[in-house]
C-alpha cells in the first residue's frame, strides 16, 4: 500500500502511445477543441484538467473516434487513426468510459461486461468472455452485483461498470471521462486506488475530471484545458500553483493574490 | 454493511469467482415454440376442412412474417416499418416466374436472392439513418415499390397477378401449410441460434445503446446491415408460398403484396407476444392473427376499427409483451431460482403485479 | 414558344399555392413532432376528420367553407386535446416505437370510423364562387386556391408569432427544449402537452378544410398524407414552423417537376415524394433550415 501513495513516474524517454497535433474541433463555429497539441507515453496516467465547458468530453469523443476533428491528426501507436471508426480503435486498444454512464439497461452487469470482452481488441469466445467479465467485475469490486440489472445501480456503481466494460475490452489505452464526479470523499479513494492498479498492469491511462483533489493523486503529468485550449502541461503540483490554472478555475481575484499554500488549499477546497 | 466491506476486502486478494448460473431460458422457450408449432401442424389438416386449414395457413405464415421482423426490430430495436417490402419481393417473384413458365420452387429462390440483396442495398443508406426518419424511409419504400410495379404494369396491368391454379385441392393446400409451417420451424430455430451466437450480443447491445456497442468494439452499421438482410430472408420466402398460395394478388391496397398492414401486422405481433423473445413473436402472431380472421368473417363493418382499437391497446397496456408480463407475474421464470415458501410467492406476486402496473402507467 | 411560356406561367402559379397547402399540412405536423418528439401517424386522419367536418358543415349547416375551417379547427383542438390528454400521455416517455403504434393504431381507428360513418365514397366541397377567376393570358389563377393560400400561410405565420411572442407559446417552447427544466420552472408538462398536440390536431383540420374546398378527399388518404407531412417536415427542418413553409414550397416543386419528367408523370407520386425525402435525408438530415429543435 506504501507505493500506492506516490504515483509511479514514467521516464521520459518512453515512446508516445498516443499524440494529438494541432487538433481542433468546432460545433457550428464555436470550438469546443482549439489547436491542441499533447501526447501520453507509453505507460503514464495523464490526467486532463478543466472547468465545466473546458472541451474535456469532446476530447475524448475525438480519440475514441466517435467524433471526427475539424483539423488536426491524432496518431496512436505510431499510425494515424483519423479515418478509424469507434469500433475499429477499440479493436486497436482504445477503450472509453462515458461521463454520463451508458450501460446496456436490459442486461444484467456481467452481460455488459461479457460484450466488451466478446468484442474488443482480443475479441474472445463466450466462454472466455464470460471468465474474463468475472474477474474484471472482481477487480473493479462489483462482482457482488453481477446479476443486478443496468439501470439498477448506485452513482459509484455505475461508474464502476463503465471502467469494467472498458476494461474487459483488454485495452492499452484506458480514456476515463470524470469516473469520478459524484463520488464521495471514500469512493474517490477506492477510485484512485483502482485506477493505479488498472496502470501498473500495463494499461496507459488518460483521465479527464474536473476535481482536483482527485486527478492529483493519480496523474503522472497534468494537462489544464481551458476554452478548448491547454493553459498549462506540467507535474501535478507545478500545474497546481501555476497562476493560470488558478485564474481559469477561480477567476483572477485569486490569481492576482499570489500562489501561497494558502491560495492552494483554499483552491482544492473549492473545487472538490 | 459490514458484509458488503467484506467482500471488497477479500476481492483484492482474489476472492473465489462464483460461477455463473447459465439460465436455460432459451431452451425452454425453443421447446414452447417447437410445441406450439408441432400442435398446430397435426391439428389444424386434422380437421380436413377448408376453411380451418386456410385460416392455420395464414396464422403461421404471419408467425414467420412476425419473427423474420422480430431480427430487426426485436433484436436491434429499430422501427423497420416496411418489411413487407421483402413480401412483396417474394411474391413478385413467384408471380413472374409462374407467369413465364419457370418453376415455381426457382421462383421462390430468386425472391430469396432478389430480396437478400434489396435489403443489404437499401440497409447501407436506411440504416444510417435513426429513429424516425428510419421508421419512414422503410415504411415510404414499401409504399414507392407498390405504387411503382403498378404504375409499370409489373406481373400485369396495374400489376395485378393472377395465376393459374397448381391443382390437386385440398392435398396441395395441405403442403402449403406444411411448408409454411416448416419455414416457422426453421425461422424458430434461427431465432434460438442467434440468442445464443456473437451476432445475437451484439444485435442486443445495439438496442441497449448503440454508442456504447460501437465503444466496445461492434461495428454497429454492419451488424444492423446483417440483421435487415436477416429479417428479409423468412419473409420473402412467406411472400414467394403466400403468391402461389393465394392465386392472385395485387401489389397495393388492402390484401396486397405491398400492403403497409402487413407491416403493421408484424410490428404488433411481436409487441404483443414479446420484442426480442424467441416465442413472443408465435404467440403474437397466433393471437392478433386469429382475432383479426374472426372480426373479418363475423364483423367485417367494424373490422377496421377494431384493429386500431387492439393496437391502441396492446401499446397502452402491454407494451412490454406477454413474455415479459409471465417473467414478471411467475416468479422463477426469470431465472433467479429461489425457493420460497407458498406464501411468500404469493405475497411477492402481488407485489410484482402492483409493480407492472405501476410500471405501465394502466 | 408562346404556348410554352402560357403554360410555365401556369405551372408557377400552382406550385405557389399547392406549396402553401403543403405548409398548412405539414406545419401541425412539425409542432408535434418537434416539441413532444412524436411522429403522430395520425396527422393524416386528424386531416380527413377535418375535411368530412368541414364538409357536413356546409352540406348541412349551410355555412361557407372558409369560416368553417375556424369552426373546424375548434373542433379538431378539442379532439387533439382529448387524444393527447386520455392516450398519448400515458407512453409520451416511452420508446419510439410504442408511439409510433399508438399513433398508427390511432390512424387506423379514427379512419375506420369516418369510413364507417360516411363511407369511402370520394367527395368535395363544391363552393359557389369555384369559378370565380383572375386570368392573365392563358394563365387562369382561381380565387379559391389563392384564398385556401393566403390563410394557410397566414396560420403558420400565426403560430411563430404565438410560439414567440406569448407566454404559453414560451411556454410550449421551453417544454420542447427540456421537459424537466420546464417542470421546475412551474410549467405543467402534461398541459403543455395536450396543448401542443391539439393546436397540432387544429391546424391539420385546418388543412383538411382546405383540402376539401380545394381537392377530393376520401378516407383512405390519410396515410398518404401523413407521408407527405413527414416529407414536408423533414424537407424543411424541425427548426420553426417556417420550415413547414420551405419544405412545403420545395416538395410543391420537386412535385411539379417530377410530373413534366418523361416515364414518372402523376401516377409515381408516394414514389416521388420518398425519392425526395432520402435525398434530403443523405444530404441535409436537419433539412433546408436546419435545426433540430424548436427555438
Amino acid at each position: 500500500m506504501s507505493d500506492a501513495s506516490s504515483p509511479p513516474t514514467v521516464s521520459d524517454t518512453q515512446p508516445a502511445l498516443l499524440e494529438l497535433t494541432n487538433v481542433t474541433k468546432r460545433f457550428g463555429g464555436l470550438p469546443a477543441v482549439d489547436a491542441l497539441s499533447f501526447h501520453v507515453r507509453q505507460g503514464e496516467v495523464l490526467g486532463i484538467i478543466g472547468p465545466n465547458g473546458a472541451g474535456k468530453s469532446t476530447l475524448i469523443g475525438l480519440i475514441g473516434g466517435a467524433i471526427t476533428p475539424t483539423t488536426g491528426t491524432i496518431r496512436y501507436d505510431g499510425r494515424d487513426i483519423g479515418g478509424l471508426a469507434p469500433h475499429q480503435r477499440a479493436h486497436a486498444g482504445i477503450a472509453r468510459t462515458f461521463q454520463i454512464t451508458q450501460p446496456f439497461v436490459g442486461l444484467d452487469v456481467r452481460e455488459n461486461v461479457v460484450v466488451g470482452a466478446l468484442f474488443g481488441r482480443r475479441g474472445l469466445s463466450r466462454a472466455a468472455a464470460v471468465r474474463v467479465a468475472d474477474e474484471v467485475l472482481t477487480r473493479v469490486h462489483l462482482i457482488h452485483k453481477a446479476q443486478n440489472k443496468g439501470d439498477q445501480l448506485t452513482v459509484a456503481d455505475r461508474k464502476r461498470l463503465e471502467m469494467a466494460r472498458a476494461l474487459a475490452t483488454s485495452p492499452r489505452l484506458l480514456l476515463l471521462d470524470e469516473v469520478m464526479a459524484g463520488l464521495t470523499s471514500t469512493e474517490i479513494e477506492e477510485a484512485v486506488a483502482l485506477i493505479r492498479e488498472i496502470n501498473r498492469s500495463g494499461v496507459t491511462v488518460l483521465v479527464v475530471e474536473h476535481i482536483m483533489k482527485a486527478i492529483k493523486g493519480v496523474s503522472d503529468r497534468i494537462l489544464v484545458l481551458h476554452h478548448g485550449r491547454k493553459i498549462a502541461e506540467d507535474l501535478p503540483n507545478a500545474v497546481l500553483s501555476d497562476p493560470r490554472v488558478i485564474e481559469a478555475y477561480l477567476g483572477e481575484r485569486y490569481a492576482r493574490g499570489q500562489q501561497s499554500a494558502q491560495t492552494l488549499k483554499e483552491l482544492e477546497g473549492e473545487i472538490i | 454493511m459490514a458484509s458488503e466491506a467484506e467482500v471488497r476486502g477479500q476481492v483484492v486478494v482474489g476472492a473465489p469467482v462464483p460461477a455463473p448460473r447459465e439460465s436455460r431460458g432459451w431452451l425452454w422457450s425453443t421447446l414452447v415454440g417447437l410445441g406450439i408449432l408441432a400442435l398446430i401442424g397435426i391439428l389444424a389438416p386434422l380437421a380436413g376442412d377448408f376453411g380451418v386449414l386456410r385460416m392455420w395457413t395464414l396464422i403461421v405464415m404471419y408467425i414467420v412474417l412476425a419473427q423474420g421482423w422480430n431480427f430487426i426490430g426485436g433484436f436491434v430495436g429499430y422501427a423497420a416499418f416496411g418489411n413487407v417490402v421483402f413480401f412483396g419481393i417474394g411474391a413478385y417473384s413467384v408471380g413472374i416466374f409462374l407467369l413465364n413458365g419457370k418453376p415455381f420452387l426457382l421462383g421462390v429462390a430468386a425472391g430469396f436472392v432478389a430480396a437478400g440483396l434489396f435489403a443489404f442495398l437499401l440497409g447501407l443508406p436506411v440504416l444510417r439513418l435513426r429513429g424516425h426518419y428510419f421508421a419512414i424511409a422503410t415504411l415510404g419504400i414499401a409504399e414507392a415499390l407498390g405504387e411503382f410495379i403498378a404504375a409499370k404494369d409489373i406481373g400485369g396491368p396495374g400489376g395485378e397477378v393472377s395465376l393459374t391454379p397448381p391443382g390437386g385441392g385440398l392435398g396441395v393446400f395441405t403442403l402449403f401449410f406444411y411448408a409454411f409451417l416448416g419455414l416457422a420451424v426453421l425461422t424458430l430455430l434461427g431465432t434460438t441460434l442467434l440468442t445464443r451466437s456473437r451476432f445475437g450480443y451484439a444485435l442486443v447491445a445495439i438496442r441497449e445503446n448503440e454508442e456504447a456497442a460501437e465503444s466496445l468494439g461492434i461495428a454497429t452499421y454492419w451488424y444492423k446491415v446483417g440483421a435487415f438482410v436477416l429479417s428479409a430472408l423468412p419473409t420473402a420466402i412467406a411472400g414467394g408460398l403466400w403468391a402461389y398460395w393465394s392465386l392472385g394478388f395485387e401489389p397495393g391496397g388492402e390484401g396486397g403484396a405491398f400492403d403497409v398492414n402487413i407491416s403493421v401486422a408484424m410490428v404488433l405481433m411481436t409487441f404483443l407476444g414479446g420484442a426480442g423473445t424467441i416465442v413472443g413473436p408465435v404467440l403474437g402472431a397466433i393471437i392478433i392473427e386469429w382475432l383479426d380472421l374472426q372480426t373479418t368473417l363475423s364483423a367485417t363493418q367494424i373490422h377496421g376499427p377494431l384493429l386500431g382499437l387492439l393496437i391502441v391497446l396492446v401499446t397502452l397496456f402491454l407494451p412490454q409483451g406477454l413474455i415479459r408480463l409471465v417473467q414478471e407475474l411467475v416468479p422463477g421464470a426469470s431465472g433467479t431460482g429461489e425457493r420460497l415458501s407458498w406464501s411468500a410467492q404469493l405475497r411477492r406476486g402481488m407485489r410484482r403485479v402492483r409493480r407492472f402496473i405501476a410500471a405501465n402507467g394502466v | 414558344m408562346a404556348l410554352a411560356s402560357v403554360a410555365v406561367g401556369q405551372i408557377v402559379v400552382n406550385f405557389l399555392l399547392v406549396g402553401c397547402f403543403y405548409a398548412a399540412l405539414g406545419v401541425g405536423f412539425s409542432l408535434v413532432w418537434g416539441i413532444m418528439n412524436i411522429v403522430n401517424l395520425a396527422h393524416g386522419a386528424l386531416l380527413i376528420v377535418g375535411a368530412y367536418v368541414s364538409y357536413w358543415l356546409f352540406t348541412q349547416v349551410h355555412i361557407d367553407p372558409f369560416v368553417a375551417i375556424f369552426l373546424t379547427m375548434i373542433v379538431l383542438f378539442a379532439v387533439g386535446w382529448v387524444i393527447q390528454y386520455l392516450i398519448i400521455n400515458r407512453v409520451i416517455r416511452g420508446p419510439l416505437l410504442v408511439t409510433f403504434m399508438l399513433t398508427f393504431g390511432l390512424d387506423l381507428l379514427i379512419t375506420n370510423l369516418v369510413q364507417l360513418f360516411f363511407t369511402g365514397n370520394i367527395r368535395s366541397i363544391n363552393v359557389p364562387y369555384a369559378n370565380v377567376a383572375v386570368t392573365i393570358g392563358e394563365t387562369r389563377i382561381p380565387f379559391v386556391n389563392v384564398a385556401v393560400a393566403l390563410v394557410a400561410v397566414g396560420l403558420t405565420v400565426a403560430l411563430a408569432q404565438f410560439l414567440t411572442r406569448t407566454r404559453t407559446g414560451n411556454a410550449i417552447l421551453a417544454t420542447g427544449m427540456d421537459s424537466d427544466a420546464a417542470r421546475l420552472m412551474g410549467i405543467s408538462v402534461r398541459r403543455t402537452y395536450a396543448l401542443t398536440f391539439a393546436l397540432g390536431a387544429a391546424l391539420a383540420g385546418a388543412a383538411g378544410a382546405m383540402l376539401a374546398m380545394t381537392l377530393q378527399f376520401q378516407p383512405v388518404d390519410s396515410g398518404k398524407y401523413t407521408l407527405y407531412a413527414f416529407v414536408i417536415v423533414a424537407l424543411g427542418g424541425l427548426g420553426t414552423p417556417y420550415g413547414a413553409l420551405a419544405g412545403g414550397f420545395v416538395f410543391s416543386l420537386a412535385e411539379t417537376v417530377a410530373a413534366y419528367i418523361p416515364g414518372i408523370g402523376v401516377s409515381l407520386e408516394i414514389a416521388v415524394a420518398f425519392a425526395v425525402l432520402v435525398l434530403v435525408l443523405i444530404l441535409r438530415p436537419n433539412g433546408i433550415l436546419g435545426k433540430a429543435y424548436y427555438s
